[in-house]
């Protein structure tokens, strides 16, 4: 009996330990409520004359987002969807921390959509600056990378969106869209790191600006050299870059017609760049771009119901594309002297022994080079209807 | 007796994958190589299953005889026990290290404010509870848990396939073949070399004919996995940033869009670094038990693995010095223990084969021959 109730006592025991562990084992051990942090969704990073470090962060209030998205107003009052602070500070975490000496609860990281660089740091410091965010565990590596054009990282982030309640959130839209447009690129933080460590590529990253009160557009292009901003590439450059690059979901391509303008859908297209060789020396830049585009739009006249039209417009395409392309890569060579197609990858993967004597002045070597740009576009439909009106007898 | 307890050749091959994969999974010993490390992984690859191939053959040739029994029988007593407290402080300083490159990881990704010694602490104590459980239940929780690791790989490299530079191989043999061969050599003594603690274990197997294929099989499935997992971080993150993160698979990871799989990296962490640092404590327990002749080891396990712990917080000051110890030195301390007297002892033992003489044969005789002949 005694034994019986003893064995009983020690699994009491025993289960009681066991279910003080669940209790004590099933957090964290810095485990806080939401209500216990600030949910950044957009930091902003500039620098000051004195080169210190201005760093602006969107708070977004999750309790307020609710009230305003639901139905009807909540009745405690409007409190605003986020909030918008800038601290100046020696470092970038050093400005993190000391900003809570001004912000109520410690800031998390992860949930950052947009990270702004301002211009004046880009021209000094791309580098040095993006290591914390490389560094810190809590930073989504996916978030999206802009430079502010004419206009400083606090003003874009302290802007208010008609769009959607959480400013962030609409700027890192615009930039997800641009895969409708190719004018605009998203650079998501990997891509930047990935391209800062690649000799044979240089940066570039989206480009942000201004579109009125309560607007911004993403459009265009920073282009880096070593690390620092050296100049931008405008919408079309942008657009011929991406066609290049192999990075355009969707676009719409303008060219001249009969009597109007047309505008060409094009829904595929892929893309190849190569470096060709003669006697062991760089001889051409090649890309080649091979696309396929609907008739979108033809706002003009003229029937398009026979094949050799559509080849005619084959060629005309082609040819407004070969030019976008060409600008954006004339650009590169000749002003900013920047490699950022990244020809001098292909060099150093096909080429090793080349690339070991001239990775260090591939930029100036890049610059001199010729170009072939090849690109293919095939029509392929006309939509719904085939002829635009056309009252002819 | 202990000796009874037995496993099946499958939870054998379980046990040395999940021991193969365990620090793998977070540390690439060819790091060092770039992106010619898969060279180096294939080379040291095949360095390391030969080298598992002649631990085997060891065991068949002593058959039913654990490592400290084997050394005292070819080296005599005296000889035989001080090379024995040797290895035991190798074991033990083998789970050591894993402990503390579990604690880094940990410390670093997810658990930033907790201190390296509440995370390292209760994962030893749900490892003192296995260990002491015993080598079957060890055998039966690696067929539950191992399957799971490459399940998870699976899943990381599958939601990452879209992203990926296939090319990023090239170009081969940039920097000529030293980094390859220096890769190759650190990748031979980690892990493949380190599985001479399953010198222990393998007494234990219930089929012994099916030693040296199992050990094979399973080195050579292993390596491929680690190729899986290191062309996977290569074509997503590309050989320039592989140079310079602290846990390659985790930044791989830290890459695929909408949902967060590093639980996924975690998980594979505590299965397979779990199944090392349970094998160094058990064959050290059992080292301790032999060699002073106690019947069982349990009464040893708590000791070893609080010396584990212990150790694992004291050696090291910076996850830095971590790193370059294992770059720098570990490669030649091991040299000892990995290779020089196992191959004394393959040798010895091959030589008595040659020569029998004294010793009543043993059951598995027939065994032996075959193990010659092989």
């Amino acid at each position: 009996m005694t034994a019986g109730w003893r064995k009983k006592a020690k699994g009491m025991v025993l289960l009681a330990f066991l279910l003080a562990c669940l209790l004590l084992l099933s957090g964290c051990w810095n485990y806080k409520e939401l209500t216990d942090i600030n949910v950044v969704v957009g930091v902003g990073l500039d620098r000051t004359e004195e080169g210190k470090v201005l760093l602006t962060v969107q708070v977004a209030e999750p309790g307020s987002i609710q009230s305003t998205s639901g139905h009807g107003s909540g009745g405690e009052g409007p409190t605003k969807p986020v909030f918008v602070v800038s601290h100046e500070g020696e470092t970038i975490f050093g400005a993190i921390r000391e900003m809570l000496a001004t912000v109520d609860k410690k800031l998390f990281f992860s949930t950052v959509q947009v990270l702004i660089l301002s211009e004046r740091l880009a021209r000094e410091s791309l580098e040095e600056s993006l290591d914390f965010f490389q560094r810190d565990h809590e930073v989504d590596y996916l978030m999206n990378v802009l430079v502010a054009k004419d206009v400083s990282p606090a003003e874009i982030l302290a802007m208010e969106s008609d769009m959607d309640t959480i400013p962030a959130v609409y700027i890192s839209e615009t930039v997800e869209n641009t895969s409708y447009r190719g004018t605009g690129k998203k650079t998501m933080l990997i891509d930047v790191i990935k391209d800062m460590d690649c000799k044979g590529k240089q940066p570039v990253i989206g480009q942000i600006t201004k579109a009125g009160e309560n607007m911004v557009r993403t459009e265009g292009l920073a282009v880096f050299k070593e690390g620092k901003l050296v100049g931008w590439l405008d919408p079309y450059e942008t657009r011929g870059y991406q066609f290049a690059m192999n990075d355009i979901g969707s676009a719409i391509v303008n060219i001249p017609a009969e009597e109007g303008k047309m505008s060409m859908e094009v829904f595929r297209s892929k893309a190849k760049i190569g470096v060709e060789f003669e006697d062991g020396e760089p001889a051409c830049l090649m890309v080649k771009v091979r696309l396929e585009a609907n008739v979108g739009g033809h706002e003009g006249k003229g029937k398009l119901d026979a094949p050799e039209k559509i080849s005619a417009l084959e060629e005309i395409l082609e040819e407004t594309i070969r030019k976008e392309i060409a600008m954006a890569l004339e650009k590169a060579q000749d002003e900013y002297s920047s490699d950022i197609f990244g020809f001098g990858m292909e060099v150093h993967k096909y080429h090793p022994q080349y690339w070991k004597k001239a990775q260090d002045e591939w930029d100036r070597i890049f610059s001199r080079l010729p170009a072939d740009i090849q690109v293919d576009a095939k029509i392929r439909r006309t939509g719904i209807i085939i002829n635009p009106v056309i009252k002819e007898h | 007796m202990m000796e009874k307890t037995q496993i099946s050749w499958i939870q054998l091959f379980l046990l040395l994958s999940g021991f193969h994969i365990g620090s793998t999974v977070l540390l690439s010993p060819s790091a060092g190589a770039g992106r010619d490390a898969w060279l180096a992984m294939i080379l040291g690859g095949a360095g390391g299953t030969l080298l598992m191939w002649s631990y085997a053959v060891l065991s068949m040739l002593n058959p039913s005889k654990t490592l400290v029994e084997i050394l005292r029988d070819r080296l005599g007593k005296i000889a035989g026990t001080i090379l024995s407290f040797l290895y035991v402080w190798y074991f033990i300083h083998l789970a050591s290290l894993v402990f503390r490159d579990f604690g880094e990881f940990l410390c670093t990704t997810t658990y930033l404010e907790t201190p390296m010694v509440v995370v390292i602490g209760l994962f030893a104590v749900v490892l003192l509870y296995t260990v002491n459980s015993g080598i079957e239940v060890l055998g039966r929780l690696s067929e539950l848990l191992v399957p799971v690791i490459p399940v998870a790989i699976s899943i990381i490299s599958f939601s990452l396939f879209t992203i990926n530079d296939f090319t990023a191989v090239l170009p081969i043999l940039e920097n000529g073949l030293m980094p390859v061969l220096k890769g190759a050599f650190g990748a031979i003594t980690f892990p493949y070399g380190e599985t001479v603690a399953f010198l222990m274990l393998f007494p234990h197997l219930n089929r012994k004919d099916k030693l040296k294929k199992t050990v094979v099989i399973s080195a050579v499935l292993s390596t491929l996995l680690g190729l899986l997992v290191f062309f996977r971080d290569l074509f997503v993150i590309g050989g320039d940033l592989i140079g310079r993160s602290t846990f390659i698979p985790h930044l791989t990871s830290l890459l695929i869009p909408e949902f967060n799989v590093e639980p996924l990296l975690d998980i594979n962490l505590l299965i397979g670094g779990g199944i090392k640092i349970s094998v160094c404590v058990y064959a050290a327990a059992k080292a301790l038990c032999q060699i002073t002749g106690v019947q069982d080891y349990r009464g040893f396990t708590r000791a070893v693995l609080t010396f584990a712990v212990v150790l694992a917080i004291w050696a090291y000051d910076s996850v830095l010095e971590l790193f370059a110890w294992t770059q720098k030195v570990y490669g030649f301390y091991v040299i000892p223990f990995q290779v020089l007297i196992p191959l004394l002892l393959l040798l010895l033992s091959l030589i008595r084969k040659g020569k029998p003489q004294g010793e009543v044969p043993d059951k598995e005789g027939n065994n032996n021959a075959e193990a010659v002949n092989a």
